[in-house]
């Protein structure tokens, strides 16, 4: 099969070519790079065939300055955590323009009908990409998730009363499109009513910048400041629950769901309440996390699996799984669009991707659909993934 | 930094944690293990209906350690349920030797946060407790109390009271060897002073104190300076002077004072000593192992901190 692979993302970036390089270990011609930048800009042609990837729009400071600057204005800076809903709206904006281009066949049109053919869907991305929708689709599907505070959330006042109501005194808050940690707050109301936040968010002259080293924050003055700069974003609040751990260090699981199954996962272990690598976060052991999680282990797998089944149209989703009760248990914390810049990680052993990495999985599995003609999340699990023609 | 780490072990037993759903069959016997009990998150029963559990699959007479981590859902709790529900089945318990309360990291409440209350009964109900163990200093209490067999005494606080410390001091322990306080901050209610400490430095006191930790204190250099002269020393074998902020003129004063060179570890680990300093400490104590880990650097004076406060 010589399927022509074209990727929407950021030409150069890693995530571009990574997944070139697992193209060319599969036999596949080099994918062509279409820029978000040209896709945001409105300036570009649709490949007339073969399919289409979408790729994160993140790290590119041209992309981020398009979408976040006009709102930021003169005190644009990449490092400013404001300006999500206009980032969000600018990407679903020029996806959503891109999904409805004549050129771009639908995934259950047939074949034999000409034009490109999507991986992935724009509509579930949006859902990926606000963290509330996502929170009251997976609750609604029975995948466990963290209790949420639901609603808009206007403002610190507001937020303040609405907490107190609900009984909640240990809370993340996150802004609903944000990624990687951004503008994230852990916030404590303590037994006398005192105040702790422990954010990687930067407090200067009344801006929010992300920094790379987590702070705490006691003075109401100042947490209502971040909040309340927050807020018009859109904010997902939502209860935090005490992590399982390993080695005296908080764990949580990212596990990349491929073609409805668990093909990898990572273990992230942090001394702070955000697990993510640039916090200070480290991989923990695999090993150790199936062996504390022992019998428990398949369900936790099994709860990424039941989190990406949200989500049918999406090849790839990396799942965020929490475990709970020394491992015995598991939340679900988001599901991510671009959850799979996991490099070198190879596939769970036993699992439908052993010794593939998470670009090459996809491949196996696309190769695999696209040879039953099959929609890209229907993939039951008796099917084995075999090596692609080459 | 903050307590990030569940115990591994306690009383020389693995923590096997106890869940009223588990299998019966794979539990460890009774005294092969240290018997963690955690209210969850979500729990519906809470921990009197936790302990019962306990004591009715596991056989209480045979329960030599117990470790309660969480043991509230929901909102704050004080402690108090926890230690009259213990204290509670004292008969049905002949063979418990130690407790620590409380194991909760930052991830479950922060250390200052933990609503504790008065935990001497924990030692007069329990006559044969050789361990006792305890995390947390808001609304902490101790009244001073003879107990004969008690041999490990530990406070871990972002903040201990003074008046627990005081209790310490007025409390005969004649079998007591090893002897722990995390003194903590002022602004989180350690408001011990020099004067608290004395008990613990004349050596008059408990005959058979081996241990002595003195740590996670704003006075550590004055600690240091005390402890230089402090006639216990001479009976240690461990000396604990770790977590606080100390700086090169407490270890000054250490390294001035009486010898330390019979001691086998001196643990002064989280500190603001200079490489000059750490050099002269390892050079003076070539047989004791001196644990200078986790190095701070402070850029003036007011800016040292303890390892744990909050």
């Amino acid at each position: 099969m010589t399927t022509r692979l074209t990727v929407l993302g950021n030409p150069g970036h890693r995530r571009v070519t990574l997944f070139s390089a697992a193209a060319r270990a599969a036999g596949l011609p080099e994918p062509t790079v279409l820029p978000w930048l040209d896709v945001l800009r409105g300036r570009y042609r649709l490949p007339e065939g073969g399919l289409l990837r979408i790729e994160s729009p993140g790290e590119d400071p041209q992309v981020d300055e398009l979408l976040r600057g006009p709102v930021l204005g003169a005190s644009y800076a990449p490092t400013r955590v404001e300006g999500t809903a206009a980032w969000y709206a600018g990407v679903l904006t020029a996806l959503r323009g891109l999904a409805e281009q004549p050129a771009v066949r639908r995934g259950e049109q047939p074949a034999v009908r000409p034009g490109v053919r999507l991986l992935g869907d724009p509509e579930e991305i949006a859902v990926m990409f606000d963290k509330r929708r996502a929170h009251a689709l997976l609750a609604a599907a029975g995948v466990p998730v963290p209790p949420a505070l639901g609603g808009e959330v206007s403002g610190w006042e507001q937020l303040r009363g609405r907490l107190a109501e609900a009984g909640l005194h240990r809370v993340f808050v996150k802004p609903a499109h944000g990624s990687s940690a951004s503008g994230v707050m852990a916030l404590q109301f303590g037994p006398r009513g005192q105040l702790l936040a422990t954010t990687s968010v930067e407090l200067a002259d009344g801006e929010l910048h992300n920094s790379l080293r987590v702070r705490r924050y006691r003075s109401e003055r100042e947490i209502g400041a971040i909040v309340d700069r927050l807020a018009p974003d859109g904010l997902h609040v939502e209860q935090w629950i005490p992590k399982a751990s390993q080695s005296g260090r908080a764990a949580d699981l990212r596990v990349v769901v491929v073609a409805g199954r668990a093909t990898h996962a990572v273990v992230r272990t942090s001394a702070q309440p955000m697990t993510n690598l640039h916090l200070g976060g480290a991989r923990g052991s695999l090993d150790l996390a199936r062996e504390a999680a022992g019998p428990a282990w398949p369900a936790l797998l099994e709860t990424a699996e039941r989190a990406a089944a949200c989500f049918p149209g999406s090849l790839m989703v990396g799942v965020d799984v929490l475990p709970t009760s020394g491992w015995r248990r598991a939340l679900v914390g988001e599901v991510n669009a671009f959850g799979d810049l996991l490099p070198n990680l190879a596939g769970l052993p036993g699992g439908p991707a052993e010794g593939l990495d998470t670009y090459g999985a996809q491949l196996a599995a696309l190769l695999h659909l696209a040879a039953d003609n099959r929609p890209t999340n229907d993939l039951s699990t008796n099917d084995q993934i075999t090596e692609p023609a080459r | 930094m903050t307590v990030n780490d569940h115990l591994g072990r306690f009383h020389g037993l693995p923590i096997h944690d106890f869940t009223p759903t588990g299998d019966p069959r794979r539990l460890p016997k009774p005294g092969d293990a240290a018997w963690r009990l955690s209210v969850e998150y979500d729990a519906e029963q809470g921990f009197p209906e936790l302990w019962r559990s306990l004591l009715d699959t596991v056989d209480p007479a045979g329960i030599r350690a117990v470790v309660i981590g969480p043991w509230w859902s929901g909102d704050y709790s004080p402690v108090d349920t926890v230690i009259a529900t213990i204290t509670g089945d004292a008969e049905r318990l002949p063979a418990l030797e130690a407790v620590f309360l409380a194991d909760v990291t930052y991830d479950e409440c922060e250390i200052s946060w933990l609503t504790l209350g008065d935990v001497t009964p924990l030692l007069t109900t329990f006559p044969g407790l050789t361990e006792l163990a305890v995390r947390g200093g808001m609304d902490l209490v101790l009244k001073p109390v003879q107990h004969e067999k008690l041999t490990a005494l530990r406070f871990e606080s972002g903040g201990l009271p003074a008046e627990v410390v005081r209790a310490v001091g007025g409390s005969e322990l004649p079998a007591l060897e090893r002897l722990t306080f995390w003194l903590g901050v002022g602004e989180y209610g350690g408001d011990a002073t020099l004067d608290d400490l004395a008990p613990f430095l004349d050596g008059a006191r408990f005959p058979a104190l081996r241990h002595l930790g003195l740590a996670n204190s704003e006075l550590q250099d004055e600690i240091a300076a005390a402890v230089a002269h402090a006639p216990v020393v001479a009976r240690l074998r461990t000396l604990d002077l770790s977590m606080g902020v100390l700086s090169d003129e407490g270890a000054a004063a250490l390294l001035e004072g009486q010898p330390l060179t019979h001691l086998e570890i001196l643990d002064l680990h989280h500190h603001y000593l200079s490489e000059e300093m750490q050099q002269r400490l390892t050079d003076a104590l070539p047989d004791v192992v001196v644990d200078l880990g986790e190095p701070e650097e402070a850029d003036e004076d007011d800016d040292r901190y303890v390892a744990v406060a909050e």
